[in-house]
C-alpha cells in the first residue's frame, strides 16, 4: 500500500509500516557516494540507489530484524554497484570523471595534464588487489569508519587498516614508477 | 612523491565530495512507489487465489477422470454387457441374496465415448467393434422352479375344476343342478298322473 501524504513523500507500507521516506531522506545521498566511488557515473550510481530502496520494499517483512540499517543499506549499495559494475566496464566513465576533477584547473594544457594524471590514478586503483581497492573506496566515503567498512567487506577493522595502508602504498609506487617511466 | 600522493588525495577526494544532481530523493520516491504499485497490481488478492486454486484443482481433477475412463474403457462396457451375458447363471443364483449393483454411467454417456475411442490393435478393434454394436434386450429368461411349480398349480385342471375352487361358484352352481333337479322332479309327477288315469 503506497500513499503520498502531505506535501512530503511518506510511502506506507502496511504490515509492517515502513516510513521508506525517512529512509530515502536520511541514506540516500550516502549510498549514493557509495555507489559512485565504484562506478564513477553519476546516473549509474542514482540506479543503484533507487535499486537499494526497491530492495527494502521487497525484504519489509524481514526489515525488523536487521540490527544497523545503515549497514545492511550501504552492504547493498556496495554489492549492487560491484555487479553493475561487472556488466558495464565503465572506462569511459572513468575518463569523464577525470575531466570533471581536473575542471577546476585554469589554463588548457594544464587541464590536460592534469586529466591525464587523474586517469592514471583511477587506472591504477583498478589493477590494485580487490581487496585493497575495496577498502580503498569504501575509505573515500567519509561518512564510512573502518568498523562499517570492516561490516561490509566481512573482514576485521585490523585486516581493513592494513589493506588500506597497503592499498595507498602500493597505487603510490605504481604511479611513480609510472612518472618515471614518462 | 609528493605529486602522486597529491594526484591520489586529489582523486579521493572528487570520490569523497562526488553529490547526486538535486531531486534525487524525489526520483527515488518515486521510482518506489512505481515498483510498489506494480507489485501491488501484479499481485493477485487472497481470495482470486482460493479461487484460482480452485480451479486449478477443478480442472484436475476432471483431467484425472477423463485419463481414467480413457485408459479403463472395456470395463465400463463389460458392466453393461454383464447382465444380459450372465442371465442363464442368474437362474440358479436367483435364490442367493443380491449383490450390490457397482454405479455405472448411462448408455449414452458411454456410447460417446466409445465413439471417441481408437484402436491401437486388432484385438482393441474386435473389442471396440463389439462394443459399437447396437444393444438389444436380453432375451427371456426361463422359468425358476418356483415359477413352473406356481403354473403347474393354477393349470393342474379343467378351467371349470378351477372355478369350482370359488365357493360363489359353487355354490350357484348347486343351486342351478338343484332347480334343475325340482324342474325334472316336477315334470315326472305330472307324466305319472297322466299315465295314472284310465285311458277311455
Amino acid at each position: 500500500m503506497a500513499a503520498i501524504a502531505g506535501g512530503g513523500l511518506v510511502l506506507e507500507i502496511a504490515q509492517p509500516e515502513i516510513d521508506v521516506a525517512a529512509l530515502v531522506e536520511t541514506y540516500s545521498r550516502l549510498l549514493f557516494r557509495v555507489a559512485h566511488s565504484v562506478l564513477r557515473n553519476q546516473a549509474e550510481a542514482e540506479d543503484v540507489v533507487q535499486d537499494v530502496f526497491v530492495r527494502v520494499i521487497e525484504r519489509r517483512r524481514s526489515l525488523q530484524s536487521i540490527r544497523d540499517m545503515r549497514v545492511w543499506l550501504v552492504r547493498i549499495a556496495w554489492n549492487l554497484a560491484l555487479d553493475r559494475k561487472r556488466r558495464i566496464r565503465p572506462v569511459q566513465m572513468d575518463e569523464s570523471f577525470a575531466e570533471c576533477l581536473a575542471a577546476n584547473t585554469a589554463p588548457a594544457d594544464e587541464k590536460l595534464y592534469e586529466s591525464q594524471r587523474m586517469k592514471a590514478v583511477l587506472r591504477e586503483i583498478e589493477r590494485l588487489p580487490r581487496a585493497e581497492r575495496h577498502v580503498l573506496l569504501l575509505s573515500a566515503v567519509e561518512e564510512l569508519g573502518t568498523a562499517e567498512i570492516a561490516q561490509v567487506v566481512g573482514r576485521s577493522e585490523s585486516a581493513i587498516r592494513a589493506l588500506l595502508f597497503r592499498a595507498r602504498t602500493r597505487l603510490r609506487e605504481r604511479l611513480e614508477v609510472r612518472g618515471g617511466e614518462r | 612523491m609528493i605529486h602522486s600522493e597529491e594526484a591520489i588525495g586529489k582523486v579521493l577526494a572528487g570520490l569523497r565530495d562526488a553529490e547526486a544532481s538535486p531531486g534525487l530523493e524525489r526520483r527515488i520516491m518515486r521510482a518506489v512507489e512505481a515498483h510498489a504499485s506494480q507489485r501491488q497490481a501484479a499481485k493477485p488478492s487472497w481470495a482470486w487465489s482460493v479461487a484460482f486454486a480452485g480451479v486449478m484443482a477443478a480442472c484436475l481433477l476432471i483431467a484425472i477422470t477423463a485419463i481414467y475412463r480413457h485408459v479403463h474403457p472395456s470395463t465400463q462396457a463389460q458392466q453393461q454387457v454383464l447382465p444380459a451375458a450372465s442371465a442363464e447363471s442368474t437362474q440358479d443364483a436367483s435364490l442367493l441374496p443380491p449383490k450390490p449393483i457397482a454405479p455405472t454411467r448411462t448408455p449414452i454417456r458411454i456410447a460417446a465415448h466409445v465413439q471417441k475411442v481408437q484402436a491401437v490393435s486388432a484385438e482393441e478393434a474386435v473389442l471396440l467393434s463389439e462394443m459399437r454394436a447396437p444393444s438389444h434386450p436380453a432375451p427371456a429368461a426361463p422359468l425358476t422352479k418356483e415359477e413352473k411349480l406356481l403354473l403347474r398349480a393354477v393349470h393342474l385342471g379343467d378351467p371349470q375344476v378351477t372355478a369350482m375352487l370359488d365357493p360363489e361358484e359353487r355354490a350357484r352352481q348347486a343351486a342351478e343342478s338343484e332347480a334343475e333337479f325340482q324342474k325334472f322332479a316336477d315334470l315326472s309327477d305330472d307324466e305319472d298322473q297322466e299315465s295314472n288315469q284310465p285311458t277311455e
